[in-house]
């Protein structure tokens, strides 16, 4: 486990309506120029299916996609190339790389400030299966080390995780906070 | 958690020997070449030829809709020319027959999630494809494949493709007998053989159980069997009426009859002897005329036969000719539920309509073919690992991919329906109208492709959008038309054999670049690609639906009867098509309307600088320089074997090099030299040595080695005949640059 490096981080739409699969190809495909620290590479438009990645913003180090897995639309982050640090270290650095983007999608002025997401609904996702397989045994691990990541996420407040135990899944985490911070917030409370 | 550190470790043992030491190799090139050990153009054709295929934008380059950008990848490697390491590339996977079990579809759905975007695109040939894949993850990726039994294996490059078949081979109520256990037996025994290694282009192979259905598009393929049955001294002989020299691309050739009636057991020998003659005399220097079609042309069909069957009659005989014969029936499919009719079963809004274009009824009675249609071909991880356990659930695991670029399950209960198609409106996958005008196919184009010109998958898009809202309302005659698309010329959307088929192109309008498509009207799908559509005219991208549109509308008012679309446009003639397409053809200026300099599914401005080097036509490079190559990684084996205390097994990988890289000269001369090493060293001897060509300071460590092999291994010993071995290579590359016929030359 503790050389996972494949780490998805999801945060979801509070309203789905928000921003259309044609409106996040616009924004993604300005966001490739104008990016200086990572590569980005190009957007593909996955509209005409019902679920998974509607828009994709392809990079070297991460995708980005609207995402429509389980018909719950929202912002994944999919770490891909090797990050550094301990995994608590590369588990916070993927929250706060999706939280960028989140961020970044709500403040961009084409969207008029429609976009927002819901902070205190995290999907987690280990995409590794043979790094970390579905059971309790793998998600007792990845708890050790996320845990430090979402006290300091949540500023303390309580939330729950929630496996779903498939055994054809991703080790998979759904994370709930009552929390009313917003994303800049949780960027913040991740610098702290 | 994961006990194990790699899926090498974890699956060992759960693939074929050799397959699984392929990958082993295929992981080894891939760390020589990043050392800079292997040449990039070898390199390249290496991967292709394990499936591993480039993708738009790996020159290190995007236009961004103002002007072309870097693309800052940390390395500067490269993966083969003009083709940047880091850049992400498509993997394509050969699924023969299209045949798929529900075990191989949750590995091919598990490995899109975690290498890839979650989504798999199904091909115009039965292949799956997954993009976006990093080079360095390609090994576990197909190590995974083929512990299901899937392999990339010469999926690209110039080698033989995937063997494609009807997918109702087996079911379908018209075929002469079932395809399946042939095509399967043709495609195991040219993977990888040696008289295939060598082509100057690909090879792709189809059959068919029909001659008039459109079945496996034999007439378009560099070699198509359609199944026929013979009466020969009161027996039935099945056999295969085979045809040779079809293909698409820029300059489409119809397919030449090569033999009536090719007995089952000759199939495999005369493609074989059809494999040595394209080796040996196909055109190699230029690319644009390097497939079989332009030899057999050039030939003429009689000379060509004559040296294949010349060819034929020397082939060293091979038991695995015949051997697939005793067990034909080994492909066989079973029902998992008796078969039962449907008998007006109630069933959701919206089954009436799906059963009408996706359910096809069997020759087994109470059985049918259901047809998942796939948008675009693309379908999710999720979905598909529900499509698994639904075939599971239904039928038997069988389940074919199409050329159409969807699934079917066979072998559906018909009373099973209605319950069936419930949950695939979960699923999200039961759009109706399979095969028909809305069911539009495409290449990948401008998304992925690096020689797409326009996007042929945002055209499908619109298109499929505009149709599918007409599902059912459409007249019969529309209906059943076929629209087929490529981004450009090369026909990998096989626009040649659709009723309408659109190709991408450009034209410049006021010094601004357009997007445009080509028409290609009158085509046919059935008759296995019966014959090929006639270009009538390049319309701007924005104005091909309104194309579709009016052609739809002039066919059915002036119909005759039953007239086919084709013989429709041959009566109407090219002129009078040109003339009803005539204003739309025209493009607004730039000031009037930019939407037209924009292509579907983009927001920049079109543009033509994304166009890259393709890689459909692999790198010519020698199998001699291939054979050569592989040595020299034998070598670095032995090194690596060496590092690590193993002498027997370095002593010994040395000296396989040696081997291999004689061999590789004796075969320039003497093609069919057995493997053994006493003949190997002898014809080296006398081919080489006392001619003088190779050095015989550098021959001698081989003769040594072979004739007094040490009883005892030391260290210094072993480490001393390693580079004995490298110096070897380097004399055979040296011999061979001496004796080497230039590329093109031979033909």
């Amino acid at each position: 486990m503790e050389s996972l490096q494949r780490i998805n981080v999801k945060f979801y739409l509070e309203d789905p309506e928000s921003l259309s699969a044609q409106e996040a190809f616009r924004v993604f495909n300005s966001w490739i120029p104008t990016t200086p620290d990572e590569v980005l590479i190009d957007v593909a438009d996955y509209s005409h299916l019902d679920e998974g990645p509607l828009t994709l913003l392809v990079g070297h180090e991460a995708n980005y996609s609207l995402d429509n897995h389980s018909a719950e639309l929202g912002l994944l982050y999919s770490r891909k190339q090797p990050a550094d640090g301990d995994l608590t270290e590369r588990l916070a650095s993927a929250f706060k790389a999706a939280l960028t983007a989140c961020r970044r999608l709500e403040e961009e002025p084409s969207l008029a400030g429609k976009v927002k997401f819901r902070s205190g609904d995290v999907f987690l996702v280990a995409n590794d299966r043979l790094n970390a397989t579905n059971d309790e045994a793998s998600e007792n691990t990845l708890r050790a080390a996320l845990d430090p990541v979402l006290a300091q996420l949540f500023a303390g407040t309580e939330y729950a995780v929630e496996r779903d135990p498939a055994p054809e899944l991703r080790l998979n985490l759904r994370i709930r906070c009552q929390t009313n911070a917003d994303t800049a917030t949780l960027l913040d409370n991740l610098a702290a | 958690m994961g006990a194990t550190s790699s899926w090498k470790e974890r699956l060992a043992g759960q693939m074929s020997a050799e397959l699984a030491d392929e990958i082993d190799t295929f992981e080894t090139q891939i760390h020589l070449r990043k050392q800079g050990k292997m040449e990039e153009k070898l390199f390249a054709e290496t991967r292709l030829r394990r499936g591993v295929y480039g993708q738009r934008y790996d020159n290190g380059q995007r236009y961004d809709g103002t002007q072309t950008q870097q693309l800052l990848f940390p390395e500067h490697q490269t993966k083969g020319p003009d083709t940047v390491w880091h850049a992400p590339g498509m993997m394509r996977i050969k699924i023969p027959f299209g045949g798929l079990t529900a075990e191989q579809m949750e590995v091919l759905a598990d490995v899109a999630e975690e290498y890839s975007e979650e989504i798999l695109h199904v091909t115009t040939r039965q292949d799956f494809q997954i993009h976006f894949i990093h080079l360095e993850d390609t090994p576990d990726l197909m190590r995974r494949l083929a512990s299901v039994g899937i392999t990339t294996r010469e999926a690209c490059g110039n080698s033989v493709r995937n063997v494609t078949a009807c997918p109702l081979s087996g079911v379908c109520r018209t075929e002469t007998f079932d395809v399946t256990p042939y095509a399967q037996a043709l495609m195991r025994f040219l993977l990888g053989h040696p008289d295939c290694q060598d082509f100057g282009r690909k090879f792709k192979i189809a059959f068919s159980g029909c001659q008039h259905e459109a079945c496996g598009l034999t007439n378009m393929h560099d070699l198509g069997g359609i199944a026929v049955v013979k009466t020969i001294d009161g027996e039935e002989k099945r056999g295969f009426k085979l045809y040779v020299g079809g293909g698409l691309g820029a300059v489409p050739h119809q397919a030449q009859l090569f033999d009536e009636f090719v007995p089952a057991e000759e199939l495999l020998p005369i493609a074989q002897a059809i494999a040595r003659v394209f080796a040996r005399l196909g055109e190699k220097k230029n690319r644009n005329r390097a497939r079989i079609k332009f030899l057999v042309a050039k030939l003429g069909i009689e000379e060509f036969r004559r040296l294949v069957l010349e060819e034929r009659a020397i082939l060293p005989e091979d038991p695995s000719w015949t051997a697939f014969l005793d067990d034909l029936h080994a492909t066989d499919e079973q029902p998992l539920k008796p078969g039962q009719a449907l008998n007006g079963a109630t069933a959701s809004e919206g089954f009436t309509e799906w059963h009408r274009t996706n359910v096809y009824a069997q020759r087994q009675e109470g059985y049918a073919v259901a047809t998942v249609v796939l948008p675009l071909g693309d379908i999710t991880s999720s979905q598909l690992r529900t499509l698994a356990d639904i075939s599971r659930r239904y039928v038997r695991e069988t389940v074919r991919t199409t050329v159409e670029q969807n699934l079917v399950l066979r072998w559906v209960s018909e009373t099973d329906l209605p319950h069936l198609y419930d949950e695939l409106v979960s699923l999200g996958l039961a759009e109706s109208g399979a095969g028909t005008i809305a069911d539009v196919t495409a290449c990948p184009g401008t998304d992925t492709c690096k020689l797409g010109i326009a996007s042929s998958r945002g055209l499908a898009a619109e298109l499929r959008n505009r149709l599918s809202e007409e599902n059912g309302q459409l007249n019969d005659a529309i209906e059943a038309l076929r629209i087929k698309i490529s981004g450009c010329f090369n026909s990998c959307g096989q626009h040649h054999a659709a009723d309408i088929g659109f190709y991408g192109n450009s034209r410049k309008i006021n010094g601004i670049t357009v997007p445009h498509f080509q028409v290609v009207l009158g085509g046919q799908w059935r008759e296995n690609a019966g014959s090929f559509g006639l270009a009538t005219g390049a319309v701007p991208s924005k104005n091909i639906p309104e194309v579709v549109t009016r052609l739809a509308q002039h066919f059915v008012a002036e119909r005759t009867d039953e007239e086919t679309f084709k013989d429709f446009i041959t009566r109407i003639g090219k002129r009078e098509v040109k003339s009803m397409l005539e204003d739309l053809t025209q493009v607004p200026s730039h000031e009037e309307n930019s939407w037209y300099y924009q292509d579907w599914g983009d927001t920049r401005e079109f543009t033509m600088d994304d166009l890259g080097k393709g890689e459909c036509a692999g790198e010519v490079v020698s199998i001699t320089t291939m054979e050569i190559a592989a040595a020299e990684r034998e070598v670095f084996e032995a090194q690596v074997a060496f590092d690590e205390g193993q002498l027997e097994t370095a002593w010994q990988g040395a000296l396989n090099a040696m081997l291999r890289s004689a061999r590789a000269l004796v075969k320039e001369q003497f093609y069919d030299v057995p493997e053994t090493p006493e003949v190997v060293v002898a014809e080296f001897r006398a081919r080489f040595y006392d001619s003088e060509l190779f050095s015989p300071k550098f021959a001698n460590y081989l003769f040594a080695a072979h004739q007094n092999p040490p009883s005892e291994l030391t260290k210094v010993q072993v480490h001393r005949f390693i580079e004995e071995a490298q110096l070897f290579i380097e004399g055979a590359y040296t011999c061979y640059d001496k004796i080497a016929v230039p590329a093109g030359a031979t033909a």
